[in-house]
């Protein structure tokens, strides 16, 4: 495997707390990484450690195989979790002033500017003050001073924050590009769902240490199908009673059957059928939600596996 | 070095486009002015009215009417008499509550601002202090007029009673005091009010300058710090870069701005002649050696103050809470002001000294110690000009220091959002 980014043991404690406990990551080149876990967890911190922005206290980060120096910085793109530009400039002056501190051309900047803010649908505001833009426009210009520079590393923390839906889309689309241009993408966020549609491998981590970490199938398969969807007319609350079923979740006009480890599938297909009319059977993929539920529930060292070295 | 230069144009830009620095270049020379020049301008003055004036005299010798004669020589700018007697009493010495009554009639009358002041003179030839002035307020330079001319008036009187046989006259012009010039070592004539004048506007610009930029300095720091760009400014610069071209950007505009008013001055140096500027100001300002150590404690001052101030603005997340930080740098500046009429009696007094070769005095008390003592050429067989020397060597150490304990403290300050560090964590930091 081609490995871009490596990360070995790596901690780091505030005062008496953990905040990131012997934490090791390996990044293949071109891969979309994503690190999840709930607010706290210590993703903020492990991605500062890896931008050379606090030191860890022990364990070791590298880069294509090199340690962090400071040409790095111009290969790497970043986007923090907290975001903030120039409110005084102009958007042009913003996004050449923290393109050329990047190393990148002006020249470059310039040609390549219009297309992005065009993308971004800011073009009329090219001249305009950052003030003077929504936080919505805002966050997008933000990616533009992120990635305008080409880098070969991106990282993003809490990726989706601040985005409507119509953003989200935009800028997976546009990470995808990068990701096909051959660029590492490691990114955190809470939002479980939509890193399930964007992510080649995903880790998730819990108070500071890894519980789960793997190329997304693996983990899907290995935590196997374990709740159906029926979309039935009638009662469905008898269900609840069949044996192998866990719980049941009823929605507008669908339920969802938790079944247990070792049910048989079909006899709770035939029990329903006895009863009601089934217009649509579906056996789920557990969601990545409920895969971190379910090992976060647990001691975390019990469920580090899917380890690529 | 490229970043370096691309961080230092941005804020020398921020600062240079701002109407604000423009209206700082004009207005901060006339906030100078103004806080310096015009109240020694306005106790020179003379008055602009004719000061109304009443004598008492229980002498019965005529003092009274010498006086309101000899005051007569003295003229405003529009050459109507400066003071005006408009009535000479000649109780008698002994009818006080006529005295009296005349006293409280004359008392209200300065009440109602009528009179300015009137004269009491009671046995003034016999007795040194027997004559009185009684007003509102005083005018140093009327009470030295109005004390020459009845000393005058008095020597006058005792002369003719002590018999002795020349004419008041010339005895005047025997008995005539001297006037003591001051002269700095080359032969120059040194002016109290010049030297107090060009000392205080050095250390003003020096002072104003450090503290008002310093002050930028440690706001946009704080602001940065505020809106989070600061993380995305480490992750392209280090810390160092990002600290250092802050300091240049803001510290060019300093020497831009410092730059434009010497140009003015030098215009008006060499206009003097038709601008009618007196060349003893001019002079002593446009002095080459004070102009190199002024320029050279403008510059250290700055990088010294301004990083102090960019400590303060890394650990402190709102100006609010900057501003008790602020206070003991800002103590630190303005003692040479404190303690300036102490510098100029006695610039080379021990105390004196030592304080000014503690780096953060420096800056403003040596270049009041230049200023008042006086260099002419480049040498160091003058003190003044070697500890002024060995003061820019100190400052130089003194700045590294200060540099070096700020950048590790800059470093991990910038990040530290919400909370104040506490001094064992500043330690800390500054160890790794």
């Amino acid at each position: 495997m081609n490995e871009y980014l490596r990360l070995d043991n790596i901690c780091k404690s505030y005062d008496s707390k953990k905040a990131v406990d012997n934490f090791s990551l390996s990044a293949p080149k071109g891969s979309i990484y994503g690190i999840l876990g709930p607010n706290g967890a210590g993703k903020t911190t492990t991605i500062r450690m890896i931008m050379d922005i606090i030191a860890p206290d022990s364990g070791t980060i590298s880069i294509d195989g090199k340690k962090v120096d400071g040409d790095f910085r111009n290969r790497v793109g970043y986007l923090p979790e907290e975001r903030g530009l120039y409110k005084k400039m102009t958007l042009i002056e913003v996004i050449t002033y923290l393109g050329q501190i990047k190393n990148y051309p002006k020249q470059k900047i310039l040609q390549s500017i219009d297309g992005w803010l065009e993308k971004m649908s800011l073009s009329e505001y090219k001249f305009r003050k950052v003030e003077e833009l929504s936080k919505g426009m805002q966050q997008k210009l933000q990616f533009i001073t992120t990635l305008l520079h080409e880098p070969d590393l991106i990282i993003l923390d809490e990726l989706f924050s601040g985005l409507d839906p119509l953003n989200i889309e935009l800028i997976k689309g546009i990470l995808l590009d990068e990701k096909r241009r051959g660029t590492t993408i490691l990114f955190s966020t809470h939002v479980m769902e939509q890193a399930e549609k964007l992510c080649d491998y995903i880790c998730l981590i819990n108070q500071g240490k890894k519980v789960l970490d793997g190329h997304l199938s693996d983990i899907k398969a290995k935590f196997g199908k374990n709740s159906i969807q029926v979309e039935l007319d009638g009662d469905a609350a008898f269900a609840r009673d069949i044996p192998g079923v866990d719980s049941i979740t009823e929605f507008n006009n669908y339920i969802e059957i938790k079944v247990a480890s070792k049910a048989d599938i079909r006899m709770i297909l035939r029990q329903l059928t006895e009863k009601v009319n089934i217009k649509r059977f579906e056996l789920m993929e557990p969601s990545l939600y409920d895969i971190f539920i379910e090992v976060a529930r647990a001691k975390p060292e019990e469920f580090i596996w899917g380890d690529k070295k | 070095m490229k970043k370096l230069w691309i961080l230092i144009s941005r804020e020398y830009a921020q600062v240079v486009k701002k109407k604000s620095f423009l209206i700082g270049i004009f207005l901060t020379p006339l906030f100078m002015v103004g806080v310096t020049v015009i109240p020694s301008l306005l106790a020179m003055k003379k008055s602009a009215e004719t000061d109304k004036l009443a004598i008492i005299d229980l002498d019965g010798q005529g003092i009274g009417e010498k006086f309101k004669e000899a005051i007569k020589q003295y003229k405003l700018d529009d050459s109507s008499p400066a003071y005006d007697v408009t009535n000479i009493y000649n109780p008698q010495p002994d009818d006080s509550t006529g005295i009296s009554s005349l006293r409280k009639e004359l008392d209200s009358l300065i009440s109602a601002k009528k009179l300015k002041s009137y004269l009491v003179i009671n046995n003034a030839v016999e007795k040194n202090d027997s004559v009185f002035l009684v007003g509102r307020s005083f005018n140093i330079s009327a009470n030295n007029r109005f004390e020459r001319r009845i000393s005058d008036i008095l020597s006058g009187i005792r002369l003719q009673q002590s018999q002795i046989n020349l004419g008041i006259d010339s005895v005047l012009n025997l008995t005539r005091r001297i006037e003591l010039k001051e002269q700095s070592p080359g032969g120059k004539s040194r002016d109290f009010g010049t030297v107090f004048l060009t000392g205080i506007v050095f250390v003003m610009i020096i002072f104003m300058t450090a503290l008002g930029y310093g002050q930028t300095l440690m706001r946009s720091i704080i602001e940065e710090k505020n809106s989070r760009i600061i993380e995305i400014m480490v992750s392209s610069v280090s810390p160092f870069q990002l600290m250092a071209g802050k300091i240049i950007g803001l510290g060019l505009a300093t020497l831009t701005q410092v730059g434009i008013w010497l140009a003015i001055g030098l215009a008006i140096y060499s206009y003097r002649g038709a601008l009618n500027i007196s060349a003893d100001i001019m002079g002593a300002i446009f002095n080459p050696v004070i102009i190199f150590f002024f320029l050279m404690y403008l510059i250290l001052g700055y990088i010294m103050f301004s990083t102090l101030f960019a400590l303060i603005g890394s650990i402190c997340n709102t100006d609010k809470e900057a501003q008790n930080f602020i206070y003991p740098v800002t103590m630190s500046m303005i003692l040479p002001l404190i303690i300036g009429m102490y510098v100029i009696q006695e610039p080379d007094s021990t105390v004196v000294t030592v304080l000014s070769l503690i780096p953060i005095f420096t800056p403003t008390l040596m270049i009041l110690r230049l200023n008042v003592i006086g260099a002419e050429t480049f040498s160091f067989t003058n003190s003044i000009v070697l500890e002024a020397t060995l003061g820019i060597i100190i400052t130089v150490l003194a700045t590294a220091l200060i540099i070096w304990l700020t950048s590790k403290i800059f470093r991990v300050g910038i990040l530290m959002y919400g909370k104040r560090p506490t001094l064992p964590e500043i330690i800390r930091w500054i160890r790794y």
